[in-house]
């Protein structure tokens, strides 16, 4: 289990630094006086790429670790991913919603489908919330945030 | 002695109640300000500038610096309680304060931040009024290439911050010096990894970064198993909620390394504070006892760092006041509002208005004072905040990450990169990856590649003037000593290894 | 036949009625709220610094019933700030403060797709004036001594600046091109630093504003050998100019001014051309002009429209020749 997550870093992370590597051979190398733009991202790229390596051959030849626990995080992932899609939902509606009506859904989300408490836990910790963050930051404090076809 | 004639005028000054009231005004605002994350110091004296306009300027220059280093305060708050810095040099705070907080220390925690903040802040007022002038003319002889060995040093604690995997920090690092890169090229005008965005132009905000891979991530991973109503235990007692004299005496070292580091690298214009606690971080971990402790929630991992961004804005000031040169965002709007209210800021700022500028320091040592009073009481009340029910406390920790986001630059394409960044902080908990290295590539990124840049541009492309010249050698040689020292260690170990085996 | 004589007299009576109305209102344009000042620097910027001393004086002034409420849109120069204006199109309570960048901007960047010549110009109010400063105790006593050393040595001596394609550079760019001299530019991103550097001995030469340079020439530590404008500064007044010392090249301004997003109406604009032509005459603008060294630039109409355009053409052929990167 554990080297199949270096093995993936190791992978992600080599691509990567292949794509920085060559983004920046478009940009020139060197500039009037001294290195141009694209001197860093290259060498960048260059070390990331060598670490990358680096890392999966360390690991090609690591022992295996059990896989009991494998089916567990794989719940675990899934809930966590879950939790960031609403925020990313929530994020998405803050143009047309606002910020408290949007905060307001993520948390009412995230009470009823991850922890799977009452609707009315879910309703007022929503609410509370909402009202909370309206208070402080925008009465109180004067700060600007999204606001939605009511105002808020 | 002259000084002492100073120091009455100033405190002549400081003292009267109006003064006192706007230093008190100052202050509680700055720990405001520090404790929300997202919003800084520079952007709330930029609001506020209109309203001095009708004011007698010493106070509201008291005010102004109130707000200024009453931030670093406040910013250490919601990087130990939840693990969001509350300011961009708060960062490394997050690192042994939120485990502190993990341990039921967070009272601890939170009380040592405000002490070392305290010391540290005062040491630096004392270097201000003391040393300023030739503390200052001493920096302007750091020159480009100083600048990189500067930044080059700075990017050897990823050494120190690393943990078990060396090759995980360095590949951290490197996405974090990638992360600085992205924008565009102050040199040649390109447009470096921009995607086509227009909002990439000025590259990415480093408040994104920071509160999407600290408390974005550090919410995600917690979503992963239903746990009990609490965060995690809030200790009960006066007795556990502060700093014990053991905790005391065990931070001598990192008061006084954050006060001299922070005020050293302050003087420096456009260094800034992440780099000072950062610096000042490594440099209590490399002389610690026990240096493998660090990480899990060693009191003097908050200590150091919290110190020195709090000396470093008494020494930030000293460019600004004794030669007219701001030396970071919050400096610059200072230097502005001195202009705009038709105080000359220079070389000559000190003779010309002595009342002006020793009422300023006296009113540092008065606010530093205040804002430990206005500090500690409120630890057990902030320490309180664990209590809360996490289901409320994550949805919270979005909400204030968001806000925190916006508030800088008013821009949904910032909250965006916040959410991909909280994946990303996400995906290298899991994976085992340090966050901190990134975070010190990203800090440093931008002045490294500048400053090589610039001495190249200087030096017609002679890479030896970054060792021919005394103070960046003398900085380079310290880089690689602590580059070196691991290697030596494992040698060290192999040898003694050995010798145990033939034993 | 009466009652179509009536209904025909009504019908009329009434359009001119409400054409009169219509009339009256169009000219006697009013805002109603507060007016957004857009700007494309953050808090305590330039253009942010200006800005709110507008809106201060222009209260103090009572010029205008409303307040000016400064909004930063900071990001890729102006880019930002200049799309935000394109988007809002026909606001008649924005307003927009522009500089130098916000025309030479869009020509080398292919993000900023806004150009000057999409927002709506309502008037220029002041030209920043700069001059050519060294450290006090160089051997440069004049324009001409710094220029003989650059042929001599070229691209030994350095100047400190900001971006490549603002006007510090352009400037060394204009003068290199006209006396052959060479010197190296080095870029660094706040004012603070570059003027470090040069007091500090890493630099030679920056281009700086007269307001900023005066604290450190009272203070005996900066010199200022030419003065980059067409007459000699009032402030400096044995500064000679860069003609006068025998170096020929075109004036670089840096101008300042209001815009408002396209499609603005026209006595929208012709009411904002009112209240910066009262502005422009009271008392507290023109101290607050003197205080800070600016010239006063207050052009509007047509001639403003023709400063656009030949800056922009002028920005584009010293930028070409530059060899920086010209998109548009």
């Amino acid at each position: 289990m554990s080297e199949k997550k270096e093995l993936l870093s190791g992978i992600c992370l080599g691509s990567f630094g292949v794509y920085v590597a060559f983004e920046a051979l478009r940009l020139p190398y060197v500039s009037e006086f001294g290195p141009g733009p694209g001197f860093f991202p290259l060498w960048i790229g260059i070390g990331l790429t060598l670490l990358s390596l680096l890392l999966i051959v360390a690991n090609l030849f690591a022992s295996t670790a059990p896989e009991s626990s494998k089916s567990q995080s794989r719940t675990a992932i899934g809930r966590a991913l879950v939790g960031w899609s609403g925020l990313m939902l929530a994020i998405g509606l803050l143009h047309w919603l606002g910020f408290g009506l949007s905060l307001a859904l993520l948390a009412a989300f995230l009470v009823l489908a991850l922890e799977r408490r009452s609707p009315w836990v879910a309703i007022s910790v929503a609410f509370g919330l909402a009202l909370g963050f309206h208070a402080i930051f925008v009465l109180a404090l004067g700060l600007s945030l999204p606001a939605g076809p009511w105002g808020f | 002695m002259e000084s002492i004639g100073n120091l009455l005028l100033g405190f002549s000054v400081a003292l009267t109640p109006g003064n006192l009231f706007w230093c008190f005004v100052g202050v509680f605002l700055g720990t405001v300000v520090g404790i929300l994350p997202g919003l800084g110091p520079a952007a709330t004296i930029a609001m506020l500038l209109p309203l001095t306009f009708k004011m007698d300027h010493t106070a509201a220059i008291i005010m102004l610096a109130g707000i200024y280093y009453g931030s670093k305060y406040g910013g250490s708050t919601t990087s130990i309680l939840l693990n969001v810095p509350g300011e961009s040099a708060s960062v490394v705070t997050c690192l042994d304060g939120y485990q502190m907080a993990r341990q039921g220390r967070a009272g601890p925690a939170l009380g040592i931040a405000a002490i070392a903040s305290f010391v540290a802040g005062t040491v630096g007022v004392i270097g201000l009024m003391l040393i300023a002038p030739p503390v200052a003319r001493f920096a302007l002889r750091f020159g480009p290439p100083e600048y990189f060995a500067l930044m080059a040093l700075g990017l050897t604690m990823v050494v120190f911050l690393a943990g078990k995997s060396m090759i995980k920090g360095l590949l951290a690092m490197l996405v974090g010096l990638w992360l600085a890169g992205v924008g565009t090229d102050l040199f040649t005008a390109e447009s470096r990894f921009t995607f086509g965005q227009m909002e990439l132009l000025d590259g990415i905000d480093f408040v994104v970064v920071s509160i999407g891979i600290f408390a974005v991530a550090e919410v995600l991973v917690n979503m992963e198993s239903r746990g009990g109503t609490e965060l995690f235990k809030v200790p009960r007692g006066i007795r556990n909620l502060m700093p014990t004299l053991k905790d005391l005496k065990d931070c001598r070292f990192a008061f006084l390394n954050g006060s001299v580091i922070g005020f050293l690298i302050g003087v420096l214009p456009g260094a800034g504070s992440t780099i000072a606690s950062f610096l000042s971080y490594g440099a209590e971990k490399a002389f610690s006892r026990y240096p493998e402790k660090f990480g899990t929630g060693v009191i003097e991992g908050v200590a150091a760092p919290e110190g020195a961004n709090n000396s470093e804005t008494g020494g930030a000031l000293v460019p600004l006041l004794t030669l007219g040169i701001p030396g970071s965002n919050a400096t610059a709007i200072l230097l502005a509002a001195l202009i705009l209210w038709g105080i000359k800021p220079g070389p000559l700022l000190i003779q010309d208005n002595p009342g002006l500028f020793w009422g300023l320091v006296t009113s540092m040592y008065v606010g530093n004072v205040m804002l430990l009073v206005l500090n500690l009481p409120l630890v057990p009340l902030f320490a309180q905040i664990l209590r809360v029910p996490y289901f409320v406390l994550y949805p919270g920790i979005l909400g204030i990450s968001i806000v925190g986001v916006y508030s800088v630059s008013n821009s949904l394409f910032d909250v965006w990169m916040l959410g991909l960044f909280g994946l990303l902080g996400y995906a290298m908990r899991k994976l085992d990856f340090p966050a901190a290295p990134l975070v010190l590539g990203m800090v440093l990124g931008d002045g490294l590649e500048r400053a090589l840049r610039q001495s190249l541009m200087m030096s017609e492309g002679r890479l030896s003037v970054l060792i021919t010249r005394p103070l960046s050698a003398a900085m380079i040689c310290v880089a690689l000593a602590i580059l070196i020292m691991p290697l030596v260690n494992k040698v060290r170990s192999f040898r003694v290894k050995a010798v145990e085996q033939d034993v | 036949m009466k009652r179509s004589w009536c209904c025909l007299l009504l019908i009329t009576s009434g359009f001119v009625l409400s054409g009169a109305g219509g009339i009256a209102h169009a000219a006697a344009f009013e805002p109603t709220k507060p007016i957004e000042a857009v700007v494309h620097t953050g808090p305590g910027g330039g253009s942010d610094i200006f800005a709110r001393a507008i809106a201060e004086l222009m209260q103090k002034e009572k010029i205008i019933a409303q307040r000016l409420q400064v909004v930063n849109k900071s990001g890729g120069g102006s880019a930002v700030a200049m799309s935000y204006l394109a988007e809002k199109k026909g606001d008649t309570h924005t307003i927009g403060f522009f500089t130098g960048v916000w025309i030479t901007n869009p020509l080398t960047t292919m993000e900023a797709k806004t150009t000057i010549a999409d927002l709506t110009p309502i008037v220029r109010l002041v030209l920043e004036p700069a001059v050519f400063a060294v450290k006090a105790d160089s051997p440069y006593k004049t324009m001409k001594d710094f220029i003989e050393a650059a042929k001599k040595n070229p691209n030994q001596l350095k100047q400190s600046g900001g971006s490549v394609t603002g006007r510090d550079n352009l400037v060394r760019l204009v003068v290199q091109k006209a006396t052959g001299a060479k010197w190296v530019f080095v870029s660094f991103p706040s004012g603070g630093e570059r003027i470090a550097n040069l007091l500090g001995g890493h630099v030679e030469a920056m281009v700086i504003e007269p307001q900023e340079a005066g604290e450190h020439i009272r203070a005996g530590n900066m010199r200022v050998i030419a003065a980059l404008t067409d007459k000699r500064l009032p402030s400096f007044p044995n500064v000679p100019t860069l003609k006068e010392q025998g170096v020929n090249v075109p004036v670089i301004p840096q101008a300042r001014g209001i815009l408002a997003p396209p499609g603005v109406p026209k006595e929208v604009v012709q009411y904002w051309e009112g209240i910066f032509d009262r502005f422009a005459k009271s008392a507290n603008w023109k101290q607050y002009v003197e205080h800070n060294q600016f010239e006063d630039g207050y052009l509007k109409g047509p001639g403003l429209n023709k400063f656009f355009d030949d800056l922009t053409v002028q920005m584009r052929e010293v930028l070409k020749e530059a060899g920086a990167k010209v998109v548009r």
